[in-house]
């Protein structure tokens, strides 16, 4: 199921389309969003080395990682970075997000990661952050109608610093450019209000969310009864995720996570559809007309 | 209280006093029925009359909720005289409830029809949503569509929507948070070609023998005889839209269309006075309609736009885009997500809406859903009717359902069924909630002939 998320993202959007908008939620009770999140962003490089995608480049806005670490991770999982510059693009929201520290510049970033990433040192300015995003995506891409994607590692950073309108605003004129083929994102919903995570969830056209392994178990006192069921939600969890189909209906799939050293791994779940559906049904009246 | 019958040979209704523990209500419920029943006769005169020493009710207040209910023009004031004097009056005289016939006629406008209770309706655009909601969107009415945020079903009742309105050559304002909101337009249906109306038409017919008919008719025949004579209008009336066919591009050039985009505005003082200067031209005077214009406005409370935080400025707009629809001849659709409003502001939203209605999404592959409805396959979402515009009169709508499956026919064309249960499986021997007729046979096992 995770994969389906991933050739969704591949496969982009139709001429005229909004392109496909994936969030990934999670919160403290199973913080692996991020492992998914990098799962997700490994996907598409692949694809899109390989000419796979609709895709030709990636632009990452890093909020809450540094770019070395977005090198450092491509590079464990045997993505070639060497040839790197013509299909990635870091933008650096991390470092120095409100221009603090202009003078440290070339200090704390590593010379290949330099190469790749450049910096963004006003992420309150939503309108000049989406320039910047329009315009290393182009860079990537050239001239001609090739599209590129995008990956926000955290709008939970994003509005700190600017105002849910701004971000929605930012988010859905991304998803509407013409050159913009898939974009998604990370949000850590327990830090929000219900209305934000809503907006989001309105935005997307897939959302995917991490749940606890033992939901029961999730803020129980520690003891010896329950401390196995606390120790499987520190390693696995529960990913559930809702598509928004073209034709207006909605698939609802759920499989479980292992989150190991190597990465995570998803499983599917057999048993679990049956119930998910039966949430999913309307409260329909049926009226017998006789 | 009953009708007296008068000494004299032509019988008036009249209304006698009434016992101080009758309720208003059921004076208001029975007057309209006797004048109703009056309203058969030839010279559709009556006289209402009430003893003033013992009637609590003001005259005024009275014939202006009789009035309400039945749009019988008031020629110079409402008398309510006495009951001796209406007695001793021996010529038939054109009372203050006197019809009004110049509104039954039928509407020379094209693309409007007029309904009871001096209404004029223009069409959704949908012709199975014209019938559940008697005939169409009242001028002068506002209409709100609840969205789904995991379905876009609402786009696709605002672009029937749209579209018949510039099949009709009705002015047309249309207001968008896309950064582009002209570019909408070219997603508008395009009627279907003439050869598929009438066959579906004979299909319609055909299957009206095998389905379940729209119940409505029973209780709206008597007040609603322009119906039938509009049915060979029909077409004319409602067009049939192919959602794969763009609208020519004439209908945009030809007509007044105005597209406003609504996200980068701070407030929305500037949507405000476009529609008020868009209804300013659709002002209705002396009950004629010249030309009927049409308002739609998609996702008012959209999160990119800045005043979806402002929740009593979007309150008090709606409320004063109501107050001038309601002397225009035009009709506003306005679509919002209601998941990302707060509860009480959903609620007040809610209220203010003539008629509402809503949008779902029904989950994918859903065998249990499968097994429960018929014709899953070819459903793509659900519509519910929550609210029925009634405009000059007090006496609602009650709908026989109020959900009904949004499917598209050949994936073109738009239709609205009513949920049917599939069949039951008889020797399974079990019945799914609420089924009624079949219910009785569901211990049984195989029939034994």
């Amino acid at each position: 199921m995770a994969d389906t998320i991933c050739r969704t993202l591949r496969d982009g959007g139709l001429e005229g389309e909004h392109a496909p908008a994936l969030t990934i939620k999670d919160s403290k009770a199973s913080p692996f969003g991020f492992d998914v999140f990098n799962y997700v962003l490994t996907q598409l490089s692949n694809y899109i080395l390989a000419g796979k995608s609709q895709s030709r480049g990636l632009v990452v806005v890093a909020y809450s990682r540094s770019p070395s670490f977005y090198v450092d991770l491509l590079k464990r999982r045997g993505i070639d970075i060497a040839s790197s510059h013509d299909w990635i693009h870091i933008l650096d929201c991390y470092t120095d997000p409100l221009g603090w520290k202009n003078w440290l510049i070339d200090k704390d970033i590593s010379q290949e990661a330099s190469s790749l990433s450049s910096f963004c040192q006003d992420v309150r300015n939503l309108d000049k952050l989406y320039s910047l995003i329009i315009e290393q995506g182009k860079g990537l891409i050239g001239q001609g109608k090739d599209r590129f994607s995008i990956a926000i590692d955290s709008v939970s950073e994003m509005v700190r610093h600017a105002s849910i309108s701004s971000v929605a605003g930012i988010l859905s004129n991304l998803r509407s450019h013409d050159q913009v083929s898939s974009i998604f994102w990370l949000l850590h919903s327990d830090l929000h209000e219900i209305k934000f995570t809503s907006v989001l969830e309105y935005l997307s056209s897939m959302v995917a969310s991490v749940e606890p392994f033992n939901q029961a178990a999730f803020g129980q006192r520690v003891d010896l009864e329950n401390l196995s069921m606390l120790e499987q939600n520190f390693r696995k969890g529960k990913f559930h995720v809702r598509f928004k189909r073209r034709n207006g209906r909605v698939r609802v799939m759920c499989e479980e996570i292992l989150v190991e050293l190597a990465g995570i791994k998803f499983t599917p779940v057999l048993s679990e559809d049956e119930i998910i559906n039966q949430r999913l049904l309307p409260k329909v009246s049926i009226i017998v007309l006789s | 209280m009953k009708a007296a019958q008068t000494p004299h040979k032509k019988e008036v209704p009249c209304v006698f006093g009434r016992p101080p523990q009758l309720p208003i209500t059921k004076i208001i419920r029975l007057s309209a029925a006797l004048l109703a029943r009056h309203r058969r006769c030839s010279t559709p005169t009556a006289a209402l009359s009430l003893p003033p020493r013992v009637c609590s009710l003001r005259p005024e207040s009275l014939s202006c909720r009789l009035s309400t209910i039945y749009s019988w023009h008031f020629t110079g004031k409402t008398k309510l005289c006495s009951v001796d004097a209406a007695m001793a009056t021996t010529k038939p005289r054109l009372s203050s409830f006197s019809r009004n016939l110049s509104a039954v006629s039928s509407s020379q406008t094209p693309g409007v029809k007029c309904g009871p209770n001096g209404t004029m309706f223009v069409s959704s655009g949908i012709a199975d949503l014209d019938k559940i909601l008697g005939g169409g969107f009242p001028l002068g009415s506002l209409v709100m569509v609840m969205e789904d945020a995991e379905a876009p079903h609402h786009m696709l009742l605002l672009r029937n929507f749209m579209s018949q309105g510039l099949v009709h050559g009705q002015p047309l304002l249309y207001a968008s948070p896309s950064k582009d909101p002209r570019g909408f337009l070219g997603t508008l249906p395009s009627p279907a070609s003439l050869k598929h109306d009438k066959s579906r038409d004979r299909e319609s017919e055909q299957e009206k023998g095998l389905r379940i008919a729209w119940q409505y008719k029973k209780y709206m025949g008597e007040n609603q005889p322009n119906f039938d004579s509009h049915r060979d209008n029909k077409q004319d009336y409602c067009n049939e839209f192919d959602l794969r066919k763009p609208l020519e591009r004439h209908y945009f050039t030809r007509q007044r269309v105005n597209c406003v985009g609504i996200q980068d505005s701070k407030n929305l003082a500037a949507l405000q006075e476009h529609c008020a200067s868009f209804l300013a031209q659709h002002q209705r005077n002396d009950g004629s309609c010249a030309l009927a214009g049409r308002i739609a406005i998609q996702s008012l409370c959209a999160p990119q736009c800045e005043h979806s935080n402002m929740d009593w400025e979007m309150l008090s707009f709606i409320k004063s885009l109501k107050g001038m629809v309601r002397s225009s001849n035009a009709v506003v659709v306005i679509t919002f997500p209601p998941s990302l409003l707060s509860l009480s502001s959903t609620k007040r939203w809610q209220h203010m809406a003539d008629t509402l209605l809503s949008v779902a999404a029904i989950p994918d592959e859903d065998k249990e859903l499968a097994k429960l409805l018929s014709g899953y396959q070819d459903m793509v979402g659900l519509l519910n009717v929550h609210k029925v515009a009634r405009l000059n009169t007090q006496v609602p709508l009650i709908l026989e359902a109020t959900t009904f499956s949004i499917k598209l026919q050949k994936r073109r064309f738009l239709v609205l069924e009513c949920l049917n249960q599939a069949p039951v499986d008889g020797s399974s021997g079990s019945s799914y909630g609420t089924s009624g007729s079949c219910s009785g046979s569901s211990k049984a096992g195989t029939l034994d002939f």
